[in-house]
């Protein structure tokens, strides 16, 4: 039966090539779609790591004045503790804060494995505003500092780089320059500080150093229910403290909203392109065939003078169509397959594999419905009706 | 002749109202996306509403440290004293403006919270730019030598601060981040998509906070170099290069020491181009190959449809075909005959491409997806359509052409 198929379609291989070369084109797009929709999903899944409700990111930056910057900061950062309203309060590294535009990495060795990290400096009080949990060891505290090393938590993507199956608490770390610097403290599940859109990757968080103007950016996390009058009270306190500083406030559930359309809008508009895109083809693929069936009533006819059933004659339309989708499909794969083989945009293998097997399906699915219609109609002719006409 | 093509094609439109639909369903929405993706890099990268003077103005917005390893760079804006002793210095341009990145503050009305974006200019910025005044004025040199306490705002943030009363508002005064500034004119918004005019409230930089007098070579300054004529923008770039050269980077920070310093002038679009590539010649090039691609698919998928869809209704014109062919019509007769026919038809097409572009582009502009956006359907997006129309017909048309002009005449007659 196949063999058949292949070969009335071999006989007209000038007419079909266009075809296959529409289906392959479409094959392609909807592999572009699908790998950037199983990429994003595939993030979406994974955990964020904390939590950002009632959470607020306060940016300090001192402009001229460069005076005694660390105690003023310290202030500011005891003053606002000091509010009945504040739950929790951290200082970080600046404009580090989660969701922000801001970005530092550096590398981390372990024993000859190294990875790049993400790399973010918090005080003590860091896991406990943003809500993180440990999964091995705990978060570091005060007493930590002070030893040989400076205490660090690592996420379970740095542990799987650095340590395989190892326990990693209580091991050191080297930096960058290789030099033994880091202890880790604790490990936490994932912390995607860009989003849920976000890769999970590695990352590495440091105690702060005292005396260190590198920190002025604060988390705090507020009471349910608190709002911009105590927000606006709350500025006024700072910008006594720190009269000609920048204040800047930035609501973590507004800063994600940004976040997050950064990624799917893009991705909206690209599925409802293609979406269009592949509603013109199934449009055509349908003309096509609705045309093509036509004008082989004497081949059905004949066909079913001889005693093929209705539905035998349907399947053929569709079976033909199915291979001239592989012939197509095949093309595709040959091309498509290059993306993981030559690790092309750095992704996941994985991520190339599903998205092929949903193009895979989605075309097949179209193909069949486009055959449909017109294969059932030709099944429904008359052989007398056909056969006169000849 | 050419009537007759366009009424046989009018014609074969009108019999078969379903192919019809597919064939213009096709074609209108490829030209939409591809007239919507025109305008939206027509509002990117054109002269617009404030900055009408893009194409005789050289952009100076970053500039990068490397050292002498070539292990380290440092890039970044710039202090005002640097772009005061290099760029405001310059003989050839007609004015130069510096100006501030933007940067994002709070102001609070009552229990309300107003997120808002600041930046710092100096008097020459509204010269530069052609902001229209709503209301008052802009500041001037004298504002900014006696350090006035005063702010220029869109009327977005009038509407936003002043709680939509329509009332003036020039000399009230605003409190942002605790300082009270009088407003001294408002201006209508420019959108956000123009990183060197978009603001909501403008500030002289001898404002405290500014950061002008910083020493440094870095800081978070940038200047707008306007000529008088765009020919003009060559020269301007040469004195400006050749000032940098004699920087000295001896008495710089600590490990750029002997390195070298690159400040670009260059044109918005080329600007544009290194922001998107972040400076990486492979990232030119991958940018360039996803864009060519995505083009490639936009257009070359829809052009493979519609030839498929006419190489198989190709027996529909055969009698018609087979007849002037029987009478002597040559082969490139009848080749233009249907080329033609193709290209109304993509004129149809297009027709309604651009009222679907029109509404859309309504819609984006009404749905403050973009602030202030204003894209429009101006004459060289209109000219650009009508050159995308006919490469999409010329496409779409030959083939099937090639293939109907081809048909055997005794073929064609039978059929």
């Amino acid at each position: 039966m196949i063999r058949h198929l292949i070969k009335l379609i071999w006989n007209k291989k000038k007419a079909h090539s266009l075809l296959i070369a529409e289906i392959w084109a479409s094959f392609l797009v909807l592999f572009g779609l699908c790998t950037l929709i199983v990429f994003n999903v595939r993030n979406y899944v994974q955990p964020l790591g904390f939590n950002y409700d009632n959470v607020w990111a306060i940016n300090l930056s001192n402009n001229q004045d460069t005076t005694a910057v660390v105690e003023k900061t310290q202030q500011v950062l005891q003053r606002i503790k000091a509010y009945q309203e504040v739950e929790s309060a951290s200082l970080l590294s600046s404009e580090l804060y989660p969701f922000s535009s801001s970005n530092n990495g550096t590398s981390a060795t372990y024993k000859k494995r190294n990875t790049g990290v993400n790399f973010l400096a918090t005080d003590e009080n860091f896991a406990k505003t943003m809500s993180i949990n440990t999964v091995a060891g705990r978060w570091y505290s005060r007493a930590d500092v002070g030893g040989k090393y400076v205490p660090v938590v690592i996420n379970r993507k740095t542990q799987e780089a650095l340590f395989g199956n190892e326990n990693p608490v209580g091991k050191v770390l080297a930096d960058y320059y290789l030099k033994n610097k880091w202890i880790v403290m604790g490990v936490v599940d994932t912390y995607k500080d860009k989003g849920e859109f976000m890769q999970n990757k590695a990352t590495l968080f440091e105690m702060t150093v005292p005396k260190s103007d590198w920190y002025k950016t604060l988390v705090i996390k507020v009471k349910p229910g608190t709002d911009a009058v105590f927000e606006a009270n709350m500025l006024k306190a700072i910008t006594a403290i720190v009269k000609d500083w920048n204040v800047q406030i930035v609501y973590l559930d507004a800063a994600r909203k940004s976040k997050i359309n950064q990624t799917l809008i893009p991705t909206l508009i690209f599925l409802i392109i293609c979406g269009f895109l592949l509603i013109n083809v199934a449009l055509g693929l349908f003309g096509v065939l609705n045309v093509s069936i036509a004008r082989r009533r004497g081949e059905i006819g004949l066909r079913r003078a001889l005693g093929a059933t209705e539905s035998s004659i349907s399947w053929q339309f569709i079976g033909e169509m199915w291979v001239l989708a592989t012939f197509a499909l095949v093309l595709g794969l040959l091309l498509a397959g290059q993306f993981p083989l030559l690790n092309v945009f750095d992704l996941d293998a994985g991520v190339y594999l599903v998205a092929m097997a949903v193009s895979v399906a989605v075309i097949y699915a179209l193909v069949t419905l486009c055959a449909f219609y017109p294969g059932w109609q030709a099944a429904k002719l008359q052989p007398a009706v056909a056969l006169h006409e000849e | 002749m050419l009537t007759n093509y366009i009424k046989i094609a009018w014609k074969v439109l009108l019999r078969h109202p379903f192919y019809t639909f597919i064939t213009l369903f096709g074609i209108s929405l490829t030209l939409t996306v591809l007239i919507v993706l025109t305008s939206l890099m027509d509002h990117l990268i054109g002269s617009h509403y404030p900055e009408t003077n893009r194409f005789r103005t050289l952009y100076v917005e970053r500039m990068a440290l490397t050292n002498k390893e070539k292990t380290m760079i440092n890039s970044g804006s710039m202090s005002f004293k640097f772009l005061t002793d290099y760029a405001k210095t310059l003989k050839t341009p007609e004015r130069v403006t510096i100006f501030s990145g933007d940067h994002k503050s709070n102001a609070y009305v009552g229990a309300q919270k107003i997120e808002l974006n600041s930046r710092f200019t100096d008097a020459e910025y509204w010269r530069v730019l052609n902001f229209e005044f709503i209301e008052g004025k802009p500041f001037n040199e004298q504002n900014i030598a006696n350090g006035d306490y005063v702010a220029v705002i869109t009327d977005g943030f009038k509407k936003q601060y002043f709680n939509n009363s329509g009332e003036l508002v020039v000399g009230k005064r605003i409190d942002i981040e605790n300082v009270s500034y009088t407003v001294i004119g408002v201006v209508k918004g420019s959108p956000i998509t123009r990183m060197f005019s978009y603001s909501d409230v403008f500030f002289p930089y001898t404002n405290p906070k500014s950061n002008y007098r910083s020493m440094e070579y870095g800081g978070s300054y940038m200047a707008m170099v306007q000529a008088k004529k765009e020919a003009d923008l060559p020269a301007i770039n040469e004195e400006f290069q050749a000032r940098i050269k004699r920087i000295p980077i001896t008495n710089i920070e600590a490990g750029f020491k002997d390195g070298s310093l690159e400040v670009r002038s260059e044109p918005f679009v080329q600007y544009f181009l290194n922001v998107l590539s972040e400076g990486d010649p492979a990232r030119v090039a991958t940018f360039y190959a996803i864009v060519g691609f995505i083009l490639f698919m936009l257009i070359g998928l829809p052009v493979l449809n519609l030839v498929n869809l006419n190489v198989s209704r190709i027996l529909e014109r055969a009698s018609e075909i087979g007849i002037r062919k029987a009478f002597g019509a040559p082969i490139r007769t009848l080749l233009w005959q249907f080329i033609i026919e193709n290209i109304f038809i993509t004129f149809i097409g297009g027709a309604i491409a651009l009222m679907l572009t029109y509404a859309l582009i309504y819609g984006i502009n009404a749905s403050g997806w973009i602030a202030y956006a204003d894209l429009s359907i101006n004459a060289n997006i209109f000219i650009i359509s009508l050159l995308i129309c006919l490469v999409f017909g010329l496409l779409s048309g030959l083939i099937p052409a090639l293939r109907m002009s081809k048909l055997n005449i005794a073929d064609a007659l039978k059929a």
